[in-house]
C-alpha cells in the first residue's frame, strides 16, 4: 500500500530493525533507536511458553535483507541470548543477506578468561552467535576489548564516554574542582582517558578490599604464589613471593575535590560503597560514580541509598526502573543517538570513524 | 570402571545420583551457581584430563538457564582436556519445535526408548492387562502405541481431531471399540494436558471401564495439574526424566516410573563400546 510505505519510510534497499526481547522493559531502548532512524520496528512476537521454552515468530519477509537485531540483556540472561539465537537464527533461515546483533551490553563478559576449570563463557556465547547466524555485532564499553578477538566477524565497540563526559560539564556546577579517581588499579586506564579529556587529576584506590570474584587467576597464568608442599624433585623453580594485600589506600589528593569515579560496569556495589567511604574520609566533599553499564544487581540501590555515594550516573543499555524507583539517586543517561548513528552508517556503508573522533587509545 | 566421571547439572540431581548409584560411581565434584547478575558459573572440582565424561542434564524447569549451564559444562571439560564429552539429556528441549531427528546433529546421537520400561509397568500394575487396549491421543503417535499394542498382544485405538467446518472447533474421533475394556493412552510428552484430558473424557463415554495414560516427559506446564485432578483418570504414569515430587504433592493420580537403570546401562554400554541396541527392547534389571 503506497500511503504505508511513504508513512513507514523503509529505505529502498531495504534494512529491518528487530528487537528480539520479550519483556517491556528490555524493549524501550529499542523503541527509541528506532523512533530515531525514523523506521517501524520489525513485526515479531517472542515470548515464553507455559514449559518455559522460548518461542520466536517473525512475521513479515526478510528475503535479502540486512537485519539489526537489538537485544537487551536483563536480569534473565540465559532467556535474553536464547531469544537472540533463536531469532538470529530464524533470520538466517529465512534467507536474510546480513544479521547485524546490536548488543549494547555484552553479558557473560567478564567470564573471559580462563579460571579454575571453569569455562571461558564469553568465547563459548562467540561461537554460538557466530552459528546462529550474526555476521556483525555493534556494543558499547566491552568489558575487555579483547573479547572483539573472539569473534570472526566485525564488532563495533562504541564508545558511552562523551555521553557521560557532557554530564559531568553540564550537571557537575563545580566540575572543574573535580578528580577523577579509578576504584582499582585495573580501573586506572579508563579513568585516565576521562582525566585528560576533562583536564582534571587522577586518583586510584588501591588495596584490601579489591579482589572481586571474578578477577580470581589461579596458577594457570601466572606464577603459583604459595610453594606446594607437596613438591616434585627434579625441577627447583623459583620461590615466588606471596602477594601482600596492603591497607585500603588513596594514591592521589582528593582533599576538598569532588570525586567521580568511572567504571565501565556497576553491578555489585560493594567495592564502590567501600571506595566511597574513603574518599569521603581523605576530604573529598561529594562523590559521583559514572558507568556505563548500571546492572545494579541484588541489594545494589538500597546499599547506595544508604552510602556515601552522591549520585550514580549510568547509562540506558542495561534496564534499570526497579533500581531508580528504589534510589533517587540512580540517574540515566540516554545513549540511543549513537546507537541508532552507528546502525544508519553500517547500512549506508558509512565510515564509522565520527563516532570515535573524542576517544582516546585508554578508553 | 576406570576413566570415567559423571556430572550433573542443576535440573535433575535426583536422576543423576541415581544414574550413578547403579554404576556404582560417585558423582563428580561441580560447582554450579550463578553470580547476582544471574550470570551462569560453573568450575568442575576434579581433573577430568584423559576421562570419559558424561554430563546429565534434562531440557526442563528453567529451560534455558540448564541449556547455558550444560553448555559451559561441556565447554569447561573440553578446556580440561576430557578425553570425551556426552551428555545425557533425558528430556531434550524445543523438541517439538525442531525434530529431534539424528540426522540434525553433526555428532552421534543415542535415542532411547522408555518402550520397555513402560511394557513392564503395564503387567507390573494393571491387572487385566491381556484384555487392555493401548490408546493414542492423535494420529501422529499410531506407530508408537501399535508398537506397544504388538508386544502385550492386544488392540489399540486412536483419536483424531476432525474439523468439519473453518470456523468450528475441532471434533475428536475415537477410532476403534473401546467397550468395557481398560484404555491405556500413551503418548511421548504431556505439556499442558488439554489433549489427554478430553481423549480420556471421550474414552469413559465410549465405553472404557477406567482409563491410564502413560506418558514418558511429565513437563505438566501452566494449568497440567488442576486439569488432570478433573479428569477421570485412574493414573497417570510418567517416567522421571523431569523431577516429579513437587508435582506429586499437587496430585495423587501422578506415578513415577524410573528409568535411571536405562540411561545407567547405555552409559555403561557406550563407555565400554559395547552395543546399546540391545536397550531398545530390554529394561535392564
Amino acid at each position: 500500500d503506497l500511503k504505508d510505505s511513504c508513512r513507514m519510510n523503509v529505505p529502498k534497499s531495504g534494512y529491518r530493525v528487530f528487537s528480539a526481547n520479550s519483556s517491556a522493559a528490555c524493549t524501550e531502548l529499542a523503541k527509541k533507536i528506532t523512533e530515531r532512524l525514523g523506521v517501524e520496528m520489525g513485526k515479531s512476537v517472542v515470548f515464553q511458553e507455559s514449559n518455559r521454552e522460548t518461542r520466536v515468530d517473525v512475521k513479515e519477509s526478510v528475503r535479502g535483507q540486512t537485519i539489526f537485531i537489538i537485544q537487551t540483556i536483563p536480569r534473565d540472561v540465559n532467556t535474553a541470548i536464547m531469544e537472540l539465537l533463536i531469532m538470529a537464527y530464524a533470520l538466517k533461515t529465512s534467507c536474510a543477506k546480513n544479521i547485524i546483533g546490536v548488543i549494547p551490553y555484552f553479558p557473560y563478559s567478564k567470564q573471559c578468561k580462563m579460571r579454575k576449570r571453569g569455562s571461558i563463557v564469553c568465547k563459548l556465547l562467540a561461537s554460538m552467535l557466530a552459528k546462529s547466524g550474526l555476521t556483525h555485532i555493534i556494543t558499547m564499553d566491552l568489558h575487555q576489548k579483547e573479547i572483539q578477538g573472539f569473534f570472526g566477524f566485525p564488532v563495533d565497540n562504541l564508545r558511552a564516554s562523551p555521553y557521560l563526559i557532557q554530564y559531568i560539564q553540564e550537571e557537575i556546577p563545580d566540575y572543574r574542582n573535580a578528580i577523577i579517581v579509578a576504584k582499582s588499579p585495573a580501573a586506572a586506564k579508563r579513568a585516565q582517558s576521562y582525566a585528560e579529556r576533562l583536564r582534571l587529576g587522577l586518583a586510584v584506590i588501591h588495596g584490601e578490599a579489591q579482589c572481586s570474584e571474578s578477577d580470581m587467576a589461579d596458577g594457570r597464568h601466572s606464577p603459583p604464589s604459595v610453594r606446594n608442599t607437596t613438591g616434585h624433585t627434579g625441577l627447583e623453580l623459583p620461590l615466588m613471593m606471596a602477594k601482600e594485600k596492603p591497607p585500603i589506600t588513596v594514591v592521589g589528593d582528593v582533599g576538598g575535590r569532588i570525586a567521580i569515579i568511572v567504571d565501565d560496569i556497576i553491578d555489585d556495589v560493594g567495592d564502590f560503597v567501600a571506595a566511597a567511604e574513603i574518599l569521603k574520609e581523605r576530604g573529598a566533599y561529594k562523590i559521583y560514580i559514572m558507568a556505563t553499564h548500571g546492572l545494579l544487581s541484588a541489594d545494589a540501590p538500597r546499599l547506595i541509598e544508604e552510602s556515601a555515594i552522591d549520585e550514580v550516573v549510568v547509562t540506558n543499555t542495561v534496564p534499570h526502573e526497579v533500581q531508580k524507583l528504589q534510589c533517587p539517586k540512580i540517574k540515566t543517561v540516554d545513549v540511543s543517538m549513537i546507537l541508532a548513528e552507528a546502525i544508519r552508517r553500517i547500512h549506508n556503508g558509512e565510515s564509522m570513524a565520527y563516532l570515535f573522533r573524542n576517544i582516546t587509545v585508554d578508553d | 570402571m576406570p576413566n570415567i566421571k559423571i556430572f550433573s547439572g542443576s535440573s535433575h540431581p535426583d536422576l543423576s545420583q541415581k544414574i550413578a548409584d547403579r554404576l556404582g560411581l560417585e558423582l563428580g565434584k561441580v560447582v554450579t551457581k550463578k553470580f547476582s547478575n544471574q550470570e551462569t558459573c560453573v568450575e568442575i572440582g576434579e581433573s577430568v584430563r584423559g576421562e570419559d565424561v558424561y554430563i546429565v542434564q534434562s531440557g526442563c524447569g528453567e529451560i534455558n538457564d540448564n541449556l547455558m549451564e550444560l553448555l559451559i559444562m561441556i565447554n569447561a571439560c573440553k578446556i580440561a582436556s576430557a578425553s570425551r564429552v556426552t551428555a545425557v539429556i533425558p528430556c531434550f528441549p524445543y523438541a517439538r519445535q525442531d525434530k529431534k531427528d539424528k540426522s540434525f546433529f553433526d555428532i552421534p546421537v543415542d535415542n532411547l526408548y522408555a518402550e520397555p520400561a513402560v511394557l513392564k509397568w503395564i503387567k507390573e500394575n494393571i491387572l487385566e492387562w491381556k484384555n487392555c487396549i493401548i490408546v493414542s491421543p492423535d494420529a501422529g503417535g499410531a506407530k508408537r502405541v501399535t508398537s506397544i499394542a504388538d508386544r502385550l498382544n492386544v488392540d489399540f485405538a486412536l483419536i483424531h481431531k476432525e474439523r468439519k467446518k473453518a470456523n468450528e472447533v475441532d471434533r475428536m474421533v475415537l477410532v476403534g471399540d473401546v467397550t468395557d475394556r481398560v484404555a491405556i493412552l500413551v503418548d511421548d510428552m504431556a505439556d499442558t494436558c488439554g489433549t489427554i484430558c478430553h481423549a480420556a473424557d471421550k474414552l469413559i463415554s465410549a465405553g472404557a471401564t477406567r482409563v491410564y495414560a502413560i506418558l514418558t516427559h511429565g513437563i505438566f506446564s501452566g494449568p497440567a495439574i488442576s486439569r488432570i485432578n478433573n479428569a477421570c483418570f485412574e493414573a497417570v504414569v510418567v517416567t522421571n526424566t523431569i523431577p516429579q515430587e513437587e508435582k506429586m504433592k499437587h496430585c495423587s493420580k501422578i506415578q513415577v516410573i524410573d528409568i535411571s537403570m536405562i540411561l545407567a546401562e547405555a552409559i555403561r554400554r557406550t563407555h565400554n563400546g559395547e552395543s546399546v541396541s540391545y536397550l531398545f527392547s530390554h529394561v535392564p534389571l
